[in-house]
């Protein structure tokens, strides 16, 4: 989910918020498969990553486009803001009225079983998603460091104008950035369906701790953002060993201060240049 | 001098047809406002969006089946056939939502009375709108609060929390009884929304002690739930006998019950409210899952009730009928009957006349137990009493009180 979110910030500098909302739609597309033809939740999660690279170089080029790369970055930001929001509310809203806010569920049995490891139950769809999410972080991760693609696509990310002098598309990579980060989160979405309800506001849940996850591990980072979301799933697990059940997500907002405090460019990130 | 003349002549021309058209204005627009006069308009404040929109549409599709019903019975007859039209407002998923959603819709154009808004921390909101604007209200909402600050204009037709907390213990303590198994520790599991809130309270303050019962997992959030796993965990090694429980959340409530079932744990679950009772839940977890899940609610179908509750099915395609539409089809006949009382579509001779009635037949009567529909002067509905409900083959049945059942209880407390 968050690597997603790292890519598409730390390649174009864009706060995506709508995100939560692709995940969302990718929940949806997962649970229809598996409703309507029965395909397993697990494969129709990678079944999604096609369609959604498509619609995210689709959403980039009639959208982004416009307020990335050129200009003056404050305000470049501000309109991206507003854009990623607005996309956010409309994709939400459509949802609600084209799906009903009715909430849907996969019945799949791994979802009810666990694991008995010793005295420890392991959750099998939980389980199953993890090890989903590692064998995509790792292709991610291999894609950019192992492939020309990938390594243009950081090129483009370090330093745009030196990219463009070596004759890197910086916008066709934005494109292939945006569709990458879409495709993931949308995949993200189809592993959580096996074990989360799916409704059309499902998103806002998520946004903040991705959020909180990219910015742990160093915005744009790969690797921190990936151990940014390991680092929360534990730390609002073991929280609860102190803090009572309703403090869960202080926790992990106590963690992120700290995070913030000691380290302000996050676990991988690299500290900024100053201007 | 002439071209002056002619201009004023043109003005005067000017403002003479400005006239005619102000004063033929009312005239154009009268058959409107003509037929407005005879309709009742009813505002029907519900989460329509957000995470508990599903419930408002459960609640619009009561109020649009007694709306039909009732036109096809002629109308308000008092009024001369009137219809009942109904104005939908979306609470949204916040009480500032819920309550500018009230204001939009009772201040826009005359409404005659208000429904709403589901969840208890709504309804405070959106009864003190409704009382300042002096709109009679009525509600399905369990808190207590909501009829403890002398409103004149709120009318709560379910039992109010504490009671349905108490009724429900000893309806649970005599059930446990009779199948031979003792209630030694509870545990409270739920949000912190205003109804269970209320629920919880007085069993954790009175009632589970006066009764001897020591509370072993005590744990609140607010949704939505991270997280299920440390609950389960607790409760699996605490091992109460019963759990009071109250997840008003969709995706929360099914996180805990998936982790149940996770954990295998066995204890009898006693839920708080309809919510534990939609379609959804045998979509999502299945009935295996559910059976023997109980919850205590304010109206579910009855004995008796099968061929309206066929008629509900058959209109909307739900596979049965909750306490959300059932509710709202009482509250949409109940106004109808006030103003029939009052011959009147005006908000505050409704009110009036919503405390004179003491109806113990129609549709409305029928609808919710004990068969009376009588507000007292704080506003609650005379006898309101809870009922419980329990899944059973994937379909919540009404199994307390016995007389008005339609299943006999499972008490599954095998550990």
């Amino acid at each position: 989910m968050s690597i997603g979110l790292a890519l598409i910030f730390g390649v174009m500098r864009v706060v995506n918020f709508a995100q939560g909302d692709f995940m969302m739609l990718g929940m949806y597309v997962t649970y229809f498969l598996a409703v309507g033809y029965g395909v397993d939740p697990l494969l129709g999660a990678l079944v999604t990553i096609p369609p959604f690279f498509v619609l995210g170089l689709v959403v980039h080029r009639a959208l982004l486009v416009r307020v990335t790369g050129g200009g003056d970055p404050q305000r470049l930001m501000d309109a991206q803001l507003i854009l990623t929001l607005g996309l956010s509310l409309i994709i939400t809203n459509a949802t609600t009225m084209i799906l009903t806010p009715m909430p849907r569920g996969i019945r799949a049995a791994y979802a009810t079983q666990a694991f008995a490891v010793g005295p420890i139950l392991l959750n099998q769809a939980r389980s199953y998603a993890f090890l989903m999410a590692l064998l995509l972080a790792g292709a991610v991760y291999a894609f950019l460091t192992r492939t020309d693609l990938g390594k243009a696509l950081r090129a483009a990310a370090d330093e745009p104008e030196a990219a463009g002098y070596q004759g890197i598309d910086v916008r066709a990579m934005h494109g292939l950035a945006f569709g990458v980060g879409i495709a993931l989160v949308a995949a993200a979405g189809g592993l959580l369906a096996t074990y989360h309800p799916i409704e059309p506001t499902v998103g806002v849940n998520f946004i903040v701790l991705m959020f909180v996850a990219v910015v742990l591990g160093g915005l744009g980072s790969i690797p921190g953002a990936f151990a940014g979301g390991l680092l929360i799933g534990l730390v609002q697990s073991l929280t609860l060993l102190v803090l009572p059940f309703q403090l869960q997500n202080v926790g992990v907002f106590i963690a992120f201060l700290l995070v913030l405090y000691l380290r302000p460019q996050g676990l991988f990130g690299q500290r900024l240049r100053a201007v | 001098m002439k071209a002056a003349g002619t201009s004023r002549g043109r003005d005067i021309r000017a403002l003479a047809i400005a006239l005619a058209v102000l004063v033929a204005a009312p005239t154009l627009l009268a058959p409107d406002v003509a037929r407005a006069a005879e309709e009742l308009k009813i505002a029907l404040v519900a989460p329509l969006s957000g995470r508990w929109a599903r419930q408002g549409q459960l609640k619009k599709m009561g109020a649009e089946m007694a709306i039909a019903e009732i036109e096809a019975q002629g109308g308000i007859k008092a009024l001369g056939g009137g219809k009942i039209v109904l104005r939908e407002a979306d609470a949204g998923d916040s009480v500032e939502k819920a309550v500018s959603a009230a204001q939009r819709a009772l201040s826009r154009e005359k409404i005659s009375a208000g429904i709403g808004s589901w969840l208890s921390s709504f309804t405070l909101g959106v009864t003190e709108v409704a009382e300042r604007l002096q709109v009679p209200w009525f509600t399905l909402s369990y808190a207590d609060s909501i009829t403890e600050r002398g409103f004149k204009y709120t009318f709560q037709s379910s039992p109010v929390s504490s009671l349905q907390a108490e009724q429900a213990l000893d309806l649970i303590l005599d059930l446990a009884k009779r199948n031979n198994q003792q209630i030694r520790k509870a545990a409270l599991v739920g949000d912190n929304t205003a109804a269970i809130v209320f629920f919880f309270k007085p069993l954790r303050e009175k009632l589970l002690k006066a009764k001897g019962i020591e509370i072993v997992v005590d744990e609140v959030w607010t949704p939505p739930l991270a997280d299920a796993t440390a609950i389960i965990q607790k409760l699996r090694s605490t091992r109460p006998d019963i759990v009071f429980y109250g997840a008003t959340n969709f995706p929360d409530s099914i996180q805990v019950l998936q982790k149940v079932k996770e954990f295998g744990l066995r204890t009898p679950i006693m839920g708080v409210g309809a919510w534990l009772l939609t379609p959804e839940y045998v979509k999502t977890v299945g009935k295996e899952l559910l059976d023997n899940v109980m919850s205590v609610t304010a109206a579910h179908p009855l004995k008796g009730q099968e061929d309206f509750v066929k008629r509900f099915t058959q209109r909307t395609g739900e596979p049965f009928m909750t306490q959300d539409p059932l509710m709202t089809y009482a509250h949409v006949w109940i106004i109808k009957e006030a103003a029939e009382l009052a011959k009147s579509t005006d908000p505050k001779a409704i009110r009036d006349a919503v405390t004179k009635l003491d109806l113990r037949s129609g549709p409305a009567a029928s609808a919710l137990t004990p068969g009376r529909i009588r507000y007292d002067e704080r506003g609650r509905r005379v006898g309101a009493t809870p009922i419980i409900v329990q899944w059973q083959g994937g379909e919540p049945f009404t199994v307390v009180p016995a007389e008005l059942a339609t299943r006999k209880p499972v008490w599954d407390g095998g550990k």
